[in-house]
């Protein structure tokens, strides 16, 4: 802050106001030493919570608070409460929320809040199915009623959580506000730029396993991106592309995994991709352009485990003695030399199948 | 240079691997070597530094937490419970009036006097309370309105079975996880309380395995579609603990099926998984290509006995064949052996984890530790209270063998008295008997170092002691609860 703050203690226009201290008869274990600005906010907030004022200086006073502590859920809680009571311009408060999503990127609250605001001031989704109304209140009078400028101002919000995920690639809170946004208002339209946007984000980190979830969650979790079998293809072709840039990516792994398993096909259609990744780099025949199985980069670091892992569960599908011992041997292999550190969960692995066998 | 091999980069490296390998750096200097030997618990410095914040209070920039002051506490009393210690008398009372302080009036508990009822805050609080209070006038236990927190729960449960953790709060499974302890440590569950949530919780699993914060549901004329509902956020080790923990103990009230159910083996690959390297001292990440952080330790490293509460079989290292093996393994880190604990040397008979104990115990012990106390996500960070715990519940949790016994059960069922009049009453009993059927298994503990690095086995699910918790759910039940077999000494 700019300007030394004033004390509501030496405020005039907070006199009527009975500041109330935190502990009263208790002398608290495990106190916070507090500055005398954050003691003095919160004790004529106390002193507000007590007497149920709902005006412009408690917008004053609970941003101030927020401003010192981002986390104090009471005092959003509160400010909401007293935005609704005044029927403040929540537009405005948006905008103040721009700048406080990138400034306290990490807290629960602000993203939250951006929620219930976001929820008042863009009107309920007419299309079915359509998600719970229980919790908002839709005041109809503050939503936008041109369906375009709806539209528009959703894909400003998707803009700005984009500015925001530039600033912090994986933000848990910017990540899951967005997939609510999408899913929440579920407009065909916003759902269609998805997929290529985040293949921005994972063509700058292959490794960044948000977009990877984000992927999924666009393409096949949220109900609305899934075109049939040429769609799964495309998916599949994808993974496997990135797998050759650099196959030692638990993410991407997880990936073509997921979509596998979503949609219920073997293992072994991956067979002969997977393969070049399970053994050294030296070993294989001089490279021919395969568009279908795309092979290591000549930079990957072979044999990957991840690949190992991936054959090994392509045998045990297979079933069979013959195919049950050739993953037994994948499993030792990751156990004894390519992935010690799970030993237990490889070893744990060899005897579930073998118990199955038997 | 290690001796280790760092992750990969396939020679392209991004954002993600850069960070990687710096963390990978820092990490290796502490893996232990002839210059710097391997670091015993540092048991006197934990308790001087909690002890201190507890008496002489939190530093200001502890002011980010002010809204989390029970958590503060929680943290710091459950930290020193598990290191066998406790509270004089007079501080035990001044814990209680601080923590009853936060209770609301009308129900629930919230991060400081006056602040809102909050799911994170009322966990916090009573597993607080089950550290210090009592029974009886001034012991806290009995001045939890139990009444009005049903009535809070009951105000912030949503269409999809799920809760926000307030009025106008967020839906997340921490909540939820923190709400199902709390009633069920006290006596509160209901099926009313928890229909629909087994549901909610299924649909959080992502297709990595883990759970994610929450999910998105849809309805059609009223009613709740069972597709789509997908899981906003990737697989996340905080949020894949409660989501595990809660679905065990739903479990033992609404017995399944519940027309939905959870992938354990895909959830046991991705909990694997997130075990760190040899050159990341083995400590466990939360999120897929993320970095390890000693919190994870309990979060994700806490969950593989909750498996067992699912039928998982423990890991049983085939005797004798891996006998020699895993017990020269194990020498060679302090080239000693076991005197003191003959059964140690067994070991190749008693179960063992599906992840790597002895590397988990590691991470602590080497990088968990701050050389002036407490303990902490990774090197070079400083100490605080919320990683302090969650570096020794996990190091607990390496250490010990927790698992449902069949003969506790048994005994739990003899001493049970039928005392209420209710349409639950087997649910409500077969909850009691599950929560507290846990055992810490005779002989299977096992230490880095030596056993003078002992914490107490944690409650897999509530992460409070047995003790702790024998005591408060008998009180809250009214039930006999059998006493514990003394454990040998050590």
């Amino acid at each position: 802050m700019d300007t030394p703050p004033a004390l509501y203690a030496e405020d005039p226009a907070w006199a009527d106001v009975v500041p109330i201290p935190q502990y009263e008869g208790v002398s608290p274990l495990a106190p916070i030493f507090y500055t005398p600005e954050y003691k003095d906010a919160t004790d004529y907030f106390r002193g507000i919570l007590k007497t149920g004022e709902t005006s412009e200086r408690v917008l004053e006073l609970t941003e101030r608070i927020i401003r010192m502590n981002p986390a104090h859920y009471t005092a959003w809680q509160y400010r909401y409460k007293t935005l609704l009571a005044l029927g403040s311009n929540l537009e405005d408060e948006l905008r103040l929320m721009d700048m406080y999503c990138i400034k306290y990127l990490k807290t629960y609250q602000v993203w939250h809040h951006r929620r219930l605001l976001v929820t008042l001031l863009l009107p309920a989704p007419s299309t079915s199915p359509s998600p719970s109304p229980s919790s908002n209140p839709n005041p109809t009078h503050l939503q936008t009623s041109n369906p375009t400028l709806a539209l528009l101002q959703l894909q400003e919000e998707l803009d700005f959580i984009s500015r925001c995920l530039s600033a912090d690639t994986k933000n848990y809170h910017t990540w899951s506000y967005r997939q609510w946004l999408l899913s929440y208002f579920n407009h065909p339209r916003l759902w269609r730029g998805e997929v290529k946007w985040v293949e921005r984000l994972i063509t700058e980190d292959v490794r960044n396993n948000s977009a990877w979830h984000h992927r999924f969650f666009v393409v096949f979790a949220s109900g609305h991106g899934e075109k049939g079998e040429d769609a799964v293809r495309e998916e599949i072709a994808y993974a496997k592309q990135k797998i050759s840039l650099a196959p030692n990516n638990a993410s991407v792994w997880n990936y073509l995994r997921g979509v596998l398993d979503h949609t219920h096909m073997p293992y072994s259609t991956l067979k002969s991709f997977v393969e070049p990744y399970t053994v050294e780099q030296e070993g294989r025949s001089e490279d021919v352009v395969d568009l279908e199985d795309p092979l290591p980069s000549a930079g990957a670091e072979l044999p990957c485990a991840l690949a190992i892992e991936f054959l090994a569960d392509v045998h045990e599908q297979e079933g069979g003695v013959e195919a049950v011992r050739k993953a037994v041997e994948l499993w030792k292999s990751l156990a004894n030399e390519y992935d010690t550190i799970r030993k237990k969960y490889w070893e744990y692995r060899i005897r579930e199948a073998l118990a199955t066998q038997q | 240079m290690s001796i280790y091999r760092p992750t990969p980069t396939d020679s392209f490296p991004t954002d993600t691997s850069v960070l990687q390998g710096e963390t990978e750096e820092t990490l290796s200097k502490h893996i232990p070597s002839p210059e710097y030997p391997a670091q015993p618990l540092n048991r006197n410095a934990h308790l001087q530094w909690l002890v201190r914040n507890m008496v002489q209070g939190f530093p200001t920039r502890y002011t980010s937490q002010d809204a989390s002051q029970p958590w503060l506490m929680f943290w710091t009393l459950q930290s020193l419970s598990t290191l066998q210690a406790g509270l004089d008398s007079g501080n035990k009372q001044k814990a209680i009036d601080t923590i009853m302080s936060w209770q609301y009036p009308e129900g629930g508990f919230g991060g400081g006097p006056g602040q809102a009822p909050h799911l994170l805050a009322t966990y916090a609080s009573v597993c607080a309370l089950a550290n210090v209070g009592r029974p009886g006038p001034g012991g806290g236990w009995d001045e939890i309105d139990r009444e009005k927190m049903y009535k809070f729960f009951l105000s912030v449960k949503q269409a999809d079975g799920s809760f926000t953790v307030m009025r106008h709060g967020e839906v997340d499974v921490r909540g939820i996880y923190c709400l199902l302890v709390v009633a069920t440590l006290l006596d509160l569950l209901t099926p009313e309380l928890v229909a629909g949530t087994p549901a909610f919780l299924a649909s959080c699993q992502t297709y990595e395995g883990g759970f994610s914060s929450s999910s998105q549901p849809y309805f059609s004329s009223g009613t709740l579609l069972s597709s789509p509902r997908p899981p906003l956020g990737e697989a996340h080790g905080g949020y894949t603990f409660c989501a595990l923990a809660s679905w065990v103990l739903i479990k033992s009230f609404q017995p399944p099926p519940y027309g939905v159910d959870i992938d354990v083996k895909r959830l046991l690959r991705w909990l694997v998984m997130m075990q760190g390297s040899e050159i990341e001292l083995g400590g466990f990440k939360g999120r897929t290509n993320k970095l390890v952080d000693g919190c994870y330790s309990w979060w994700v490293g806490g969950a593989f006995a909750l498996l067992e509460m699912l039928g998982m079989p423990a890991a049983r290292t085939e005797a004798p064949t891996a006998h020699s093996d895993t017990d020269d393994e194990w020498d060679d880190v302090d080239g000693q052996s076991y005197p003191l604990r003959p059964s140690v040397v067994q070991y190749s008979t008693v179960p063992d984890t599906l992840f790597n104990r002895k590397a988990l115990q590691e991470y602590v012990l080497y990088a968990g530790q701050h050389p002036t106390g407490g303990l902490r996500d990774k090197p070079p960070k400083t100490s605080d209270a919320y990683h302090t715990l969650g570096c020794l519940s996990g190091l607990a949790s390496a250490q010990h063998h927790v698992t449902p016994s069949t003969r506790r059960r048994e005994e739990i069922t003899l001493l049970w008295e039928s005392n209420t009049e209710c349409a639950f009453t087997e649910q409500r009993k077969s909850a009691f008997i599950d929560a507290l059927a846990w055992v810490e298994e005779e002989g299977a503990s096992k230490y880095v170092g030596s056993s003078a690095d002992r914490l107490n086995a944690m409650h897999p699910v509530f992460n409070l002691t047995m003790t702790h918790t024998d005591t408060m759910m008998g009180h809250f039940y009214q039930q006999t609860v059998p006493p514990r077999l003394m454990r040998r000494n050590v």
